[in-house]
């Protein structure tokens, strides 16, 4: 059962002392860092590793929390650095959908998809699997807008931009997501959007 | 055509101004293309505000607390947290040496000593006593009882920290 605690006062409570209360602020905020983490990891492992990773760096910096903005922002500017590192050190691919391999992987994700297309047909698996397929900025964008509820200020502050940046970059990565869906998915696309 | 959606897609978020949000809605009821598009780009929206978040492993929290645990087992957390406060008493204490050496020195008056012992009269020791005088022997009690407090707050700290583990 998660604290009714906000945010604030778990971390008031974690550094005078009380751990508990950080686990308590993990357990709230876990599954969207780890959703984020996965938007640039692609495997689970990876993602669960950059998610703990980020936990125990925010824990390291409590202290240094401004409270300017809200907790989870905070949390998500690590989630992004954090990402952002690993990416460089494990020199993920992160060729764009326009790639011409990526292209025939879609293509060959598609054909093989239309066997089991009845059992597998889920509106959140489909848009989940585009969304993979984007590049890992356009990805994070996204996932902050629609599930972390970030403002177009918050998300700039998390990711180090002019929220007018972010306005265009949501805006292209909508377009490109769009494109993926429709070329994944091709005719299925239809019932979808 | 982008121009059109970029302009429904500001009017969705609600980050345009409200004249031109006055203008899309306009738009949107008088113009065909305009609806469709609009309903699409809804349509959309409202799927991507029902994505689902993916679920970390049932030990994540039990793994981030124990990885916690074992990097800070020995460390309480204030102490540790801020090293600006550490500074702070190291400046403090260099600044406060400082100040009782320059003192010591500008008050200090080299003279010959009377002993028994017979040096040349080219070597001139100084007279060690002139050196304790009473505010440099207050500063040197006062430095060591700030010294102790600290040494026994850390002391208490790393015993609560004991206690809790």
């Amino acid at each position: 059962m998660q604290s009714k605690l906000s945010d604030i006062e778990l971390i008031e409570q974690t550094l005078g002392g009380n751990q508990a209360a950080y686990a308590d602020l993990v357990k709230r905020h876990q599954r969207f860092v780890f959703t984020l983490a996965m938007r640039f990891s692609k495997s689970r492992e990876d993602a669960e590793e950059i998610a703990q990773d980020c936990f125990i760096k925010a824990y390291r910096s409590l202290a240094a929390f401004q409270r300017q903005s809200k907790f989870s922002t905070w949390l998500y500017s690590i989630v992004y650095t954090t990402a952002m590192t690993f990416l460089r050190k494990k020199r993920v691919d992160t060729d764009s959908i326009d790639d011409e391999n990526t292209y025939i992987q879609l293509e060959n994700q598609a054909s093989g998809l239309d066997n089991n297309l009845a059992e597998n047909k889920s509106r959140s698996y489909y848009l989940n699997k585009a969304i993979g397929q984007l590049l890992p900025d356009d990805a994070a964008i996204i996932t902050l807008f629609y599930m972390g509820e970030q403002s177009l200020e918050e998300i700039g502050k998390t990711m180090d931009m002019e929220a007018n940046t972010v306005k265009v970059k949501l805006f292209r990565a909508r377009q490109r997501l769009k494109e993926k869906l429709e070329l994944s998915l091709k005719d299925e696309v239809k019932e979808l959007i | 055509m982008n121009k059109m959606e970029e302009r429904l897609w500001s009017y969705i978020d609600g980050s345009c101004s409200e004249d031109e949000q006055k203008a899309v809605s306009i738009l949107i009821a008088q113009d065909e293309a305009y609806r469709l598009k609009y309903e699409e780009l809804m349509a959309f929206n409202r799927q991507l505000s029902k994505m689902e978040m993916d679920e970390p492993s049932m030990a994540f929290t039990y793994n981030v607390m124990e990885d916690i645990r074992a990097e800070y087992a020995q460390k309480p957390l204030k102490a540790m947290i801020d090293k600006r406060i550490i500074k702070g008493i190291f400046l403090f204490f260099i600044f406060t040496i400082l100040l009782l050496l320059i003192y010591s020195l500008a008050t200090v008056h080299l003279s010959g000593t009377k002993s028994g012992m017979h040096l040349p009269d080219s070597v001139k020791l100084p007279d060690i006593k002139k050196y304790f005088t009473a505010p440099v022997i207050k500063g040197f009690l006062f430095f060591d009882v700030v010294l102790g407090l600290f040494l026994f707050d850390a002391y208490l700290r790393k015993r609560s920290v004991s206690k809790q583990l």
